[in-house]
């Protein structure tokens, strides 16, 4: 067991040790992130709980607003946000942080000034303070511990909550820790993780230090070694913060270099999405003349749409039934031509966007359980399972939950309902239902977890799961300028089917291999590769 | 010459609207570079009439006047600089060190750095506390005694002609407190300092004072020198409340 134990972490090293290039450069991203946008909730927060400590009415009202705006999700903020600012990247993720750094930040400082004791204050104001002078010369500096403890928890907080920035294409160490989880490759979560666990402890002791550094030097401790080190212990934030810009803008020269024209191709954040965005992005560099810009992992569906809409990015895989029903609000259709003209059409007329030709797989829903369970209770389709749902427990992602043509719909259709409904992570799921902790999952057709956990999707007897073809859709005025990336994505039509993928997500989810080599060796096996069409 | 320098006249103070009085028609005088004691138990209004001076609080009804001025047309900011106040509890900025704690009303008041300086050691030497070896020390690093002591330092600084004090030695153990009372009875006649001072200990009351307001239920009950309202006491109260250490004294001077 225990040599188990050290192979496993030396085998991380390894990992680790060959990837020391990235994870400087997102550690650094991180610390910017963080940094930021805890300054800016130090600049907004402070005069607001500094103005809120004066007016009763006030204190309740910002404390109360702020405190809603944090209850508001992480990926539901995000998408909201990147509405609003029509932007992935940094802006919207510097933002959300920012307002997530809020609350304790103007929380700490009212209750740091309505702390100082009063008969101080009294002392103040008797000896003829102004209020202002009360609150600049009295209040604020006794205050200043408790509002540094908030300013402390935001920061600590902050990076943690920096791991979403990922989501947004905004980097950090969350990038890790989205392929992490996309790709169920722990090397690759704890890639972010431990190094963010590291940063949250490295970003507490230097706040703390700093306070430690603002206290006077008491006078039994002149020219002692304490009154020495103060200096640089105020110091140390700025020391943290160059070197988090250093790291994360020191090889951002060499990449802004390229003089050629780029592309940008986004995914969302599970497997599938990174062997379509990794398939495109190899195709059109090995064919054309332009860089690919990757901006993988992108926080689902409608992070995606609003990029591609906003010109933030220029391509991205969808699915034909997600375009219609998620992005369109269109009800749900099970005629795999009907939806891929609409979708075509509508997109083109509202958003400017141009659906490429399918690449040939349909990556649908399936109610999916246990080959033990489907064998012993001889279950075979939809409408078999229906007879014992009531005793079953579901684990479903929260977007199947969710959509018309997925739970939802799925009871009108079959006329049942579950005993219990979990929402869970797509990786968790399957390995949720593998373990019995729930019964049945909905997985995707082209998964290839199916068989590697022994599981049986179920037929859709009643044909209520709409098509999911999937295709590239792109800027019409990008696929304008550059006809060619059609031309070349085209060659992937009819090479891509069901069981092609599974196979091709079963590299990735359970061999956890490199995404560039599975694709590359792919490519070179299909021939895809060579220059000559 | 007879110069009235802080008149109070017929004040009264609510906290409630009306519905009952911690202040009720007070009307007092104070005489230049007198020592007047407000004494009284707790609650019976004489906290409050301080305040009302420097107006931390303001009167209900009633005028307050200063040097011959209404203080309700100064602006109370300006007021409290002209006044010196030495709180109850101490009420030092436990953030400021001690020279910094002193020089803070002369500093408000706009003086140059290097006056203020000077005049901050002054003041500490007056109070009997070294500048060179307390100057540079937070509150925290001094016993309770010496606190007090920057607290009469702070109200002495800007040099005004008022003290009020609050019970400043309330807190302090017997040796202490009766080293500082003596003290301040010889400061302030050396300084010439007109002084309102609040306790509810009968003895201190007897030993600083010029004369002694007695407050009960915040009603005035006598002003009287201290001889005067041991020997003859105008109200049942003020007979009362004189009584027991009256008796004490006798004995104390018959048993010698």
């Amino acid at each position: 067991m225990g040599a188990d134990w050290l192979q496993s972490v030396s085998n991380w090293l390894d990992f680790a040790a060959g990837r020391m290039p990235e994870v400087w450069f997102r550690t650094g991203q991180h610390l910017v992130l963080t940094g930021v946008s805890t300054g800016l909730a130090i600049a907004i927060g402070l005069p607001l709980g500094i103005l809120a400590s004066t007016r009763p009415w006030l204190r309740a009202t910002v404390l109360a607003a702020i405190g809603v705006l944090q209850t508001i999700p992480s990926l539901a903020m995000l998408a909201i946000l990147l509405a609003l600012v029509g932007k992935i990247g940094a802006v919207p993720a510097i933002i959300a942080l920012t307002i997530y750094a809020l609350l304790p930040i103007v929380r700490n400082t009212v209750t740091g000034i309505e702390g100082v004791p009063h008969e101080v204050v009294e002392a103040a104001r008797g000896i003829g303070m102004t209020r202002r002078q009360q609150l600049r010369m009295v209040q604020l500096p006794l205050a200043m511990p408790v509002m540094i403890a908030g300013i402390r928890t935001a920061a600590v907080v902050g990076v943690g909550i920096a791991t979403l920035s990922a989501f947004i294409g905004a980097g950090g160490l969350g990038q890790f820790i989205n392929r992490g989880l996309a790709l169920s490759n722990m090397q690759l979560i704890l890639l972010g993780a431990i190094p963010a666990a590291l940063l949250a402890v490295l970003v507490d002791g230097v706040i703390a230090a700093t306070a430690w550094g603002m206290e006077p030097i008491r006078q039994h401790e002149k020219g002692g070694l304490k009154a020495k080190l103060k200096p640089v212990a105020l110091a140390m934030p700025l020391l943290l913060v160059t070197l988090g810009v250093y790291a994360a803008f020191e090889n951002r020269s060499t990449a802004a270099n390229h003089s050629g024209k780029t592309i940008r191709i986004g995914s969302k954040n599970f497997t599938e999405q990174l062997i379509l965005g990794e398939l495109m992005a190899q195709m059109i560099e090995a064919h054309t003349e332009l860089a690919v810009d990757r901006r993988f992992n992108l926080g689902g569906t409608m992070i995606c749409h609003e990029a591609l809409a906003a010109g933030e990015i220029d391509l991205y895989a969808e699915y034909t039934g997600t375009g219609l029903v998620t992005v369109l609000k269109r009800p749900v259709e099970s005629d795999a031509d009907r939806v891929f003209n609409m979708v075509r059409a509508e997109y083109k007329k509202k958003f400017n966007l141009e659906w490429l030709e399918p690449f040939g797989f349909n990556n649908t829903y399936a109610l999916t359980v246990r080959k033990s369970d489907a064998c012993d209770r001889g279950w075979q389709t939809i409408s078999d399972l229906a007879k014992s749902a009531d005793r079953l427990r579901a684990g479903f992602t929260a977007e199947f939950s969710e959509r018309a043509d997925g739970y939802p719909g799925l009871r009108k259709a079959y006329g049942f309902s579950f005993a219990a409904v979990h929402d869970l992570e797509p990786s968790l799921m399957y390995q949720a239902v593998a373990k019995g902790e729930v019964d049945v999952i909905c997985a995707f057709t082209t998964d290839g977890r199916i068989a590697a956990y022994d599981l049986q999707p179920l037929a859709d007897n009643r044909r209520f799961f709409p098509p999911y073809f999937a295709a590239g859709v792109m800027r019409s005025d990008f696929l304008q300028d550059h006809l060619e990336v059609r031309d070349v994505l085209a060659r992937l039509s009819g090479v891509l089917d069901d069981k092609t993928m599974q196979r091709l997500n079963f590299e990735m989810d359970e061999k956890g291999r490199h995404l560039k080599d599975v694709i590359r060796d792919f490519l070179q096996e299909q021939g895809l590769l060579n220059k000559q069409f | 010459m007879d110069c009235t320098m802080i008149v109070l006249d017929d004040v009264s103070k609510s906290f409630d609207g009306g519905q009952s009085y911690a202040v009720r028609e007070l009307s007092l005088d104070v005489k230049d570079g007198e020592t007047l004691v407000l004494l009284g138990s707790s609650g019976c209004g004489k906290t409050t009439t301080l305040k009302m001076i420097n107006r931390l609080i303001e009167p209900t009804s009633g005028t307050i006047h200063v040097d011959g001025r209404d203080i309700t047309k100064q602006d109370p900011v300006v007021l409290r600089r002209s006044v010196g106040y030495v709180f109850q509890g101490i009420g030092l900025f436990p953030h400021y060190r001690v020279i910094q704690n002193v020089e803070i009303v002369p500093k408000l008041a706009g003086w140059p750095a290097s006056n203020r300086r000077r005049r901050a050691r002054e003041v500490l030497e007056l109070v009997g506390l070294p500048p060179d070896e307390f100057s540079g020390r937070f509150p925290d690093e001094l016993s309770g005694g010496q606190q007090q002591r920057i607290g009469v330092a702070r109200a002495l600084a800007a040099n005004p002609k008022y003290l009020l004090m609050d019970e400043p030695f309330g807190a302090l153990d017997a040796i202490t407190r009766d080293s500082l009372q003596q003290e301040l009875k010889s400061l302030s006649k050396r300084l010439g300092k007109t002084i309102v001072f609040v306790t509810h200990d009968i003895f201190e009351a007897l030993t600083l004072a010029d004369r002694i307001a007695v407050l009960h239920e915040g009603r005035l009950q006598q002003v009287d020198t201290p001889q005067r309202v041991l020997t003859e006491p105008t109200t049942p109260f003020v007979r009362e409340l004189f009584e027991k250490p009256a008796r004490q004294l006798a004995t104390f001077q018959g048993a010698d």
